[in-house]
């Protein structure tokens, strides 16, 4: 059953705490009156016992045998009107000997039971014969050698108003309070959620063009603060993300494009002149040969999409690094034969196997030996070194591929894992191909949890070193 | 330039003009007897009318979807091989068009001597398979068995990787094999982002150092922009 469900959260917050304030003070209110009663109830029983004490003292068989109470204790002859104590003494067998005026002609408490008050006052309550109840009391007492039962009780009535009294009160002062709590509630919780107002009516207005704008923190270290730092740095990551697409999309349409020119200007000058045979299939071959480019550079960026996607698990397996490297070797053989390249492997040994995709991370390898030996003169050394390598408690493999080539620029270490960056010397440019190999190799092995980077010390030729993480290492983290 | 010549009826059903013709225009210099359909309806009515052996499917088709008429093909009893060439290129396309019958899947662009060989392929599957061809070629011999290859009498020194490329030359003699087709069928590369062409290269140079460099009549070719060729010398 939904009874009502404000929509915005201050009025829900004010409304629980209306709610969650009555039942607390209802369950209070119940408390203390019940307290209140039986704490003045057993105040009158006390009086009674008193009171019964009190009244042993005065009484007297007077010469014709009847009970009788001194009423000389009064300091003023009119106050025994303002006595509202109920009395009845009975002898033992039950004949009442003395009634006060107050019980108006009516019994107290009905016949006498066998033990009546004689070890206990047998605190009860009981009504009179009009109904009125009673809070009653007995005992036992000799007066001048002759046992009798003193029965002494207060009526209730006046208890009751005055407890009935002190309800009206509290009932009258409750929703009093509930609605002031209510407005106090609900002006705190609209206060203080005043900043989420700012904040959306802030980040309703960022769109695409303006996504450099951040919503306001107003005060960054409470709850919403913290929302708001949070947002602001999504916002920072999508606007990385942003610029890095368009300029990516920028690079692409560029690299797509200059083998279309190429292809165009072929055909365009090709087929202008009155040409030979000879020279239309050259210049269709060479336009040939610039689509294969341009599929190269496609199928490199679905790779690249391909692998900033995949980060399931059910592509991965373990496998030996050395093992891949070896393959791979194999593979490359035949170009470090022709260049007279010596490869020199060294290695500490590492038996954990890596837990990875493997055909994306031999992409990724394969990549890097292949730059390696691109840029590599004839009959140079090759290193390939193997380490083991901790870093914030994560085990990695290593390794370093270092080449005896022309080696990187300072300041262009961390470039040249750029999409489409190809170096500045015509020479290294023409060797580059798409631009996409190391960008592809790095993404690929940042997805799977390691790094990779140019080390800036190598004195001579590019060592490129790769951090993947141990199979070991993995379970160690999960 | 040499062709081997095919025969057999083949069904293009491709809505681009351009890739259209220039396909006919391909098959029917290598011998087949082609018929093309533009549209879907087109494709459905020709598979009834010419009994093509073959069907070159594009799966981007105006109306109705190239996996919907394959489906309607397949639906009914009739021996014709599929072959779908289709620039949705994803391994989950390949999955869902070969789950749907098709027995062969070229993503586009492709070589065009890789379809040629492909449709080869695809023939052999329904015809009779030809008792295999001495691995002879001009000069060139191959024992297959003990792996001696040898040329004019003279025995060759290969290495295994040089013997599988040569092999793989003279199976598909006369015909032009690209580099693509080299790198999945010799290479056993699967990833179509990996540089071996490179590789392919030097080992080209490498086996026709061997093969043709020391003798007057060579027989491995190279076709710029399109690949390899090992074929008889013309006469």
């Amino acid at each position: 059953m939904r009874l009502f469900r404000p929509a915005n959260i201050r009025t829900r917050l004010a409304v629980w705490y209306v709610v969650i304030l009555a039942a607390i003070l209802t369950v209070y209110i119940g408390a203390v009156f019940v307290f209140q009663y039986v704490l003045l109830e057993r105040q009158i029983f006390h009086d009674e016992i008193q009171d019964v004490e009190t009244v042993e003292g005065l009484l007297y068989f007077d010469t014709g045998g009847v009970l009788r109470l001194q009423e000389g204790y009064h300091s003023h002859p009119q106050s025994h009107l303002l006595e509202d104590r109920l009395m009845e003494i009975r002898d033992v067998s039950g004949t009442v000997l003395y009634r006060s005026d107050t019980l108006k002609g009516m019994t107290l408490g009905g016949v006498s039971s066998p033990d009546e008050g004689a070890n206990s006052y047998n605190e009860r309550s009981t009504r009179l014969s009009d109904g009125t109840h009673v809070l009653l009391i007995s005992h036992l007492h000799p007066v001048q050698g002759r046992l009798v039962l003193i029965r002494l009780g207060y009526s209730m009535a006046p208890l009751h108003e005055q407890m009935m009294h002190f309800f009206l009160l509290l009932l009258l002062a409750t929703p009093i309070a509930l609605v002031a709590a209510g407005f106090a509630g609900y002006s705190i919780a609209k206060r203080a959620l005043r900043p989420l107002d700012l904040m959306a009516a802030r980040a309703e207005q960022i769109t695409a063009s303006n996504l450099n704008d951040r919503v306001v923190v107003e005060h960054p270290h409470d709850e919403l603060g913290h929302m708001a730092r949070v947002l602001n740095h999504l916002l920072q990551r999508l606007e990385q993300a942003f610029a890095q697409l368009q300029r990516f999309t920028a690079d692409a349409a560029h690299e797509l494009r200059t083998p279309l020119a190429s292809i165009r200007t072929t055909g365009e000058t090709t087929l202008h002149d009155n040409r030979n045979e000879a020279a239309y299939r050259e210049a269709i071959s060479g336009m040939l040969e610039e689509t294969i480019r341009l599929n190269q550079t496609i199928d490199g960026l679905l790779l690249l999409s391909k692998a900033e996607t995949a980060q399931s698990d059910k592509s991965h397996s373990s496998f030996l690094l050395v093992e891949l490297v070896d393959e791979i070797l194999v593979l490359l053989e035949v170009l470090i034969e022709e260049r007279h390249i010596t490869v020199q492997q060294e290695q500490e040994q590492v038996s954990e196997p890596l837990f990875a995709d493997r055909s994306l991370i031999r992409v990724a390898l394969l990549n890097v030996l292949h730059n390696a030996i691109k840029f590599s003169p004839d009959q140079a050394i090759l290193r390939i070194l193997y380490s083991r390598h901790e870093q914030d408690g994560r085990v990695f493999q290593r390794v370093c591929v270092h080449d005896s080539g022309p080696g990187i620029p300072s300041g262009e270490h961390e470039r040249v894992f750029e999409r489409f960056f190809t170096g500045a010397s015509p020479q290294s440019a023409a060797k580059s191909g798409a631009g996409l190999g190391l960008s592809i190799a790095k993404l690929i092995i940042d997805r799977n949890g390691g790094g990779i980077f140019f080390d800036e010390t190598a004195a001579h030729g590019a060592r490129c070193c790769m951090d993947l993480p141990l199979h070991a290492d993995r379970h160690r983290q999960v | 330039m040499q062709i081997a010549s095919g025969s057999g009826r083949i069904l293009v059903v491709e809505d681009d003009r351009r890739m259209a013709d220039a396909l006919v225009a391909g098959l029917k210099e290598h011998g087949y007897e082609t018929t093309l359909a533009r549209t879907g309806e087109e494709a459905f009515f020709l598979v009834h009318s010419t009994h093509p052996d073959v069907v070159l499917l594009d799966l981007t088709l105006p109306q109705r979807g190239g996996l919907e008429i394959l489906a309607q093909i397949r639906a009914q009893p009739m021996d014709v091989r599929i072959l779908i060439l289709t620039s949705h290129n994803s391994v989950e396309d390949r999955v869902a068009g070969l789950n749907a019958g098709a027995d062969d899947y070229l993503g586009k662009p492709f070589s065009f001597p890789e379809l040629l060989a492909r449709i080869a392929s695809l023939l052999r599957r329904t015809s009779v398979p030809a008792h295999s061809a001495p691995l002879q070629l001009a000069d060139i011999t191959v024992d297959a068995q003990a792996r001696i290859v040898s040329r004019s009498g003279v025995q060759l020194e290969l290495t295994t990787r040089e013997y599988d490329l040569l092999l793989y030359l003279l199976e598909h003699r006369n015909n032009t094999v690209s580099r693509e087709m080299l790198a999945r069928d010799v290479w056993h590369e699967t990833s179509r982002f990996t540089p071996i062409d490179n590789v392919i290269d030097v080992q080209m140079t490498r086996l026709r150092r061997k093969i043709d460099d020391p003798f007057p009549v060579k027989l491995l070719h190279t076709i710029r922009g399109v690949g390899f060729i090992l074929r008889e010398p013309e006469l």
